[in-house]
């Protein structure tokens, strides 16, 4: 079974609510009423419901398969409102937060966190900054966190790793040239995520040109730095480095280059990149020479699921990243 | 509200939201070189400026502020 096949699995088991904001969009639409028709999600279609169930006859989708939260409905509105404006983590007071939630974006967030839906998934419409900086508004961050990130989920053929073919990589996507606080804040999240998601227990490798002071330098200082941040914010989860990738991954190299204990070096399960120019770099090449599926990026560091999916992306892999979203979100509330 | 108030408002909000002492910010305080704040702050602080004043203003351009004396600026546009 694959690994998606497994995640599949896993939604079925415990299907989650999802806001869709964007549910007039044709591929957001078909996505929404497949992963709901399958039974992997609840989904929630948030807008005008009139003209969302015009547009779901218009289909051909079945409406039965929906719940529509018409944004025009005052009573349900002002249940929210009353609901978020009641709770401590919020940022918006009433009169706030009736402006903002005009925009269905931030409706469907709002929805999210009084516990309405479980998770939020956007990003046709909306641009990624338009979906991060929402979701810091409105969702707000996990405690102790300072920054949205990312993390993809790598299935690389021939790759005998810890978890068989499967590596988690952060972040890939989002945080530019992290500081070290923000480093080692990445490393938190990502080991956060891959246990709502996958159950692993996360083996988290903070990665660059070298190895336990085999080099010199601040590029590898900022390593260094965020490794003692994130072992003291978080002295409970299995955190790492510096390391050499191969140190990190594979446990002859790890045997040779690293000359003390660890529980991490050469069966990490998660790589946390040290800023974007590797994180992308070294993605494009887990695809282009491994031959790699690569899932994600999935949000990371929000005090619930966001989910941005790509503007082009078809609706298969939309669909993909619904029911991956709505397991996190399962994980996250066990 | 005046451009006076605006300005105290504002500068008032700076520092609830990054945490600073309102003695030590001004006008021309810079978000980037003096602030050197986290974007988790700059939502917070549009946040409350959103709920002290009646400005919605967006992220992106609170986010585009030079110096709190352009955050002025940008609020005052939109009362």
């Amino acid at each position: 079974m694959s690994i998606l096949d497994q995640i599949y699995a896993k939604a079925k088991e415990n299907p989650q609510k999802v806001a869709f904001p964007e549910a007039a969009n044709e591929k957001m639409m078909q996505a929404a009423y497949e992963a709901g028709r399958d039974g992997y999600i609840v989904p929630i279609l948030v807008g005008n419901a009139e003209r969302l169930k015009a547009l779901c006859a218009e289909r051909g989708y079945d409406p039965a398969a929906f719940t529509f939260v018409d944004m025009d409905d005052e009573a349900y509105k002002s249940k929210v409102v009353a609901a978020y404006v009641a709770r401590e983590d919020t940022l918006l007071k009433e009169k706030a937060l009736r402006r903002r939630i005009q925009d269905p974006l931030y409706y469907a967030m709002a929805m999210q966190k009084v516990g309405e839906a479980s998770v939020t998934f956007a990003g046709i419409d909306n641009t990624t900054g338009d979906v991060l900086l929402a979701g810091q508004m409105m969702i707000g961050l996990q405690p102790g966190i300072s920054t949205v990130s990312s993390i993809g989920l790598c299935d690389i053929p021939g790759f005998q790793g810890s978890e068989g073919s499967l590596l988690a990589i952060g972040d890939s996507a989002v945080c530019t040239n992290p500081t070290p606080e923000q480093l080692a804040d990445i490393g938190i999240s990502a080991c956060e995520t891959v246990k709502s998601l996958l159950d692993w227990e996360p083996r988290c490798a903070f990665v660059c040109y070298s190895t336990l002071g085999s080099g010199q330098g601040e590029l590898i200082d900022k390593v260094t730095e965020a490794v003692k941040i994130a072992q003291e914010k978080r002295p409970d989860l299995l955190i790492d480095g510096e390391f050499q990738f191969d140190a990190a991954i594979s446990p002859q190299v790890a045997a040779k280059k690293v000359k003390r204990e660890s529980k991490v070096a050469g069966r990490a399960n998660v790589i946390i990149w040290p800023d974007l120019n590797v994180g992308n770099v070294g993605v494009k090449l887990i695809q282009q020479f491994g031959h790699a599926d690569a899932y994600g990026p999935m949000l990371q560091g929000f005090n619930a699921v966001v989910c941005d999916c790509s503007r082009g992306a078809p609706v298969s892999e939309i669909k993909g990243n619904i029911i991956i979203s709505a397991v996190r979100a399962a994980g996250m509330n066990r | 509200m005046d451009r006076k108030e605006l300005e105290q408002k504002i500068l008032e909000l700076v520092a609830v939201a990054y945490k600073k002492d309102i003695a030590d910010l001004s006008l021309s305080t810079s978000f980037k070189n003096d602030l050197q704040g986290a974007s988790v702050q700059m939502v917070a602080l549009v946040a409350e400026i959103e709920n002290e004043t009646d400005a919605s203003i967006t992220l992106q351009d609170a986010a585009a502020c030079q110096t709190i004396e352009d955050l002025v600026n940008a609020v005052e546009a939109e009362l």
